[in-house]
């Protein structure tokens, strides 16, 4: 009972914490704003206090409403649908080592991204054709790995990883082949700065999609935590305790990609928060996916709302790419954890 | 009461026949040993009766209705396994594990309620790991996590458990303690069984598999003869029958005979 209690209280902490977040990262930005004024405009669009003349419009509103507000909801959707998505690779692949990238996924964003930079494909999808494309490309790859893996005989962890590796080089090759091919200094660069992930793109229209499909794909996988927990025992004791894995690994593997892929269509890619957030999790919760999961998806959410603060702060003026800053704070996070204890899925210490 | 059975099973693994036809039946609370040398194909006749392998030809049936039409959910309800000792290395508490045993009574969202708790504490109260509930599984010794493995398979509510070389790479105390729990339990039970003198002791049908096929089949006594060892296991042996009526097969080293 008291390990149960402890668990809630965790619950109740990082929910708190979450919401302090939010309304302390929405007060700090590049342009100075007083915390007075932030609130003002946000009681106003939410509860309509106020007046509307004066605050219902104007640059302080936009800066507010349109800038600063969805890029905050960005952060914790993208914070949590990869803390998530990491939790899931790590079970279907068996191996605390993997990301939500590791099957493919980043290499076919890449491609679909460059694809769409360097020749212009896409321009159909509208505005955001480098994320379209980058969305197609990350779902693509997952549907060619799960098909490649299950040639000559069922999908196997073990499969399905050597398909990733083997669907990754090749979407590689082509992204270089393209950016060799076209070359242009100007392009490159915007891929470049494409794959050092931006939650600056956050606009409310995108948000629509992007919010149900993370927020509902969590809400799935925190459904089927027994599942994901016999995926750790492998595919014999699945079997003798009643599932079998198989349909419900490329199932998973699906779900996710397709919430990596409107992460990377809104963000680009950001690195190691899907690598570093599930073990640091397991180090308060155990193993258990009852608890993994929605402790993941919180923390991850307040770790990229904070991540996303010092990105717009740290450098005055100017913005660093998030991707550059997760993995400069993520690569010692893991190191440390990887010294400290003997690495794995938590296990002896 | 369960009838499970085996009937002319072949099996192909890589294009060697490692099961040649091979048939086998248990049921009514019977505790039913499976021996053999390394390699005979008792593994993998066990692994056909529990679903991990597809047999390449003939059928497993409980109660008379064929393996098959059993959904996974619906077999492992049926029967429970406790296989080979393997090491898991993660963080699962000892409840957390015997939980899973409930997993095929349970829909895909449904959530863990009173019921399946108290049976989880009935099952670890019974190998005796109660007071290890909070401990974390990776942290136990072999036995203990094979215990624990045992209390998983008991939540599953089977009448039939098959135990395949659950007792490997145990000590002997172990080996005794899990079995005696096991015997106790009165269920239909499969096991194979590594060590002649644990098959002695519990089983109380034998069936000797050999090169893909069964060699022979009866009670330890009737079936574990001087000779019999001598010709399926190639090693000299005399048979010993102890104050308690026990038989012992001793074995004697090859610079002796």
């Amino acid at each position: 009972m008291k390990k149960k209690a402890s668990y809630i209280t965790i619950c109740i902490v990082l929910l708190a914490a979450l919401g302090v977040s939010l309304l302390a990262a929405v007060t700090i930005g590049s342009s100075s704003l007083t915390i007075e004024q932030v609130y003002e405009i946000i009681l106003y669009k939410l509860f309509g206090i106020g007046d509307g003349t004066a605050l219902g419009a104007g640059p302080v509103h936009d800066v507010v409403w349109y800038i600063r507000m969805p890029r905050l909801i960005l952060a914790l959707l993208v914070g949590m649908g990869l803390s998530v998505c990491g939790v899931i690779m790590q079970a279907i692949v068996k191996n605390p080592l993997a990301d939500p990238y590791v099957l493919g996924i980043s290499s076919g964003a890449s491609l679909g991204a460059t694809l769409s930079i360097m020749l212009g494909v896409g321009v159909a999808l509208g505005a955001n054709a480098v994320g379209g494309m980058a969305f197609l490309g990350a779902f693509g790859i997952s549907v060619a790995v799960v098909g490649l893996a299950n040639v000559g005989g069922r999908a196997n962890s073990v499969k399905l990883l050597l398909a990733g590796m083997a669907l990754s080089a090749v979407c590689s090759a082509f992204s270089n082949f393209i950016v060799y091919l076209v070359n242009d200094k100007d392009k490159i660069q915007t891929v470049t700065y494409w794959m050092m992930g931006s939650l600056a793109g956050a606009k409310w229209e995108n948000m629509a999609v992007i919010a149900p499909v993370i927020l509902l794909g969590t809400l799935f996988f925190w459904t089927q935590h027994r599942t994901l927990n016999l995926m750790l025992l492998g595919d014999e004791s699945a079997v003798t305790l009643g599932t079998d894995l198989h349909r419900w690994r490329q199932l998973y593997l699906l779900v996710s990609s397709a919430m990596v892929g409107f992460i990377v269509y809104s963000s680009g890619m950001i690195g190691f928060v899907g690598l570093i957030i599930p073990h640091v999790v397991r180090m308060i919760s155990g193993t258990d996916h009852k608890k993994l999961i929605p402790l993941s998806a919180l923390v991850g959410s307040i770790f990229l709302i904070w991540a996303d603060v010092l990105c717009r702060v740290v450098i005055h003026g100017a913005e660093l790419p998030i991707g550059i800053l997760t993995s400069i704070i993520g690569a010692p996070c893991f190191i440390y954890l990887m010294v400290r204890r003997r690495y794995g899925f938590g296990g002896n210490e | 009461m369960m009838q499970i059975r085996a009937e002319d099973l072949k099996m192909n693994i890589g294009g060697t026949e490692i099961l040649k036809g091979v048939s086998i039946g248990a049921g009514d609370g019977g505790f039913i040993g499976v021996i053999g040398p390394n390699g005979s194909g008792k593994s993998t006749l066990l692994k056909c009766i529990y679903r991990v392998l597809n047999p390449t030809k003939g059928e497993v049936s409980l109660n008379g209705k064929p393996l098959h039409t059993y959904s996974f959910k619906e077999s492992a309800r049926e029967m429970a396994v406790v296989a080979q000792h393997n090491y898991y290395n993660f963080e699962f508490s000892v409840r957390d594990v015997v939980l899973m045993g409930r997993s095929p009574h349970k829909r895909a969202m449904e959530r863990d309620n009173a019921e399946d708790f108290k049976i989880v504490d009935e099952a670890l109260e019974k190998v005796g790991m109660l007071p290890f509930k909070d401990r974390s599984f990776s942290t136990l010794s072999g036995g203990e996590q094979q215990r624990v493995i045992l209390a998983r398979a008991l939540a599953q509510k089977t009448n039939c458990l098959i135990l395949d070389e659950p007792t490997n790479h145990l000590d002997i105390k172990y080996q005794l303690q899990l079995m005696d729990i096991v015997k106790e339990l009165n269920l239909t039970v499969i096991s194979a069984v590594h060590d002649l003198n644990i098959a002695t002791m519990y089983c109380d049908k034998i069936f000797v598999v050999k090169d893909g096929n069964i060699v022979a089949f009866g009670s330890p006594a009737d079936v574990l003869t001087k000779e019999f060892i001598k010709e399926i296991y190639e090693v000299d042996a005399e048979l010993l029958t102890d104050k308690n009526g026990l038989l012992h097969i001793l074995y004697s080293p090859g610079r002796y005979a």
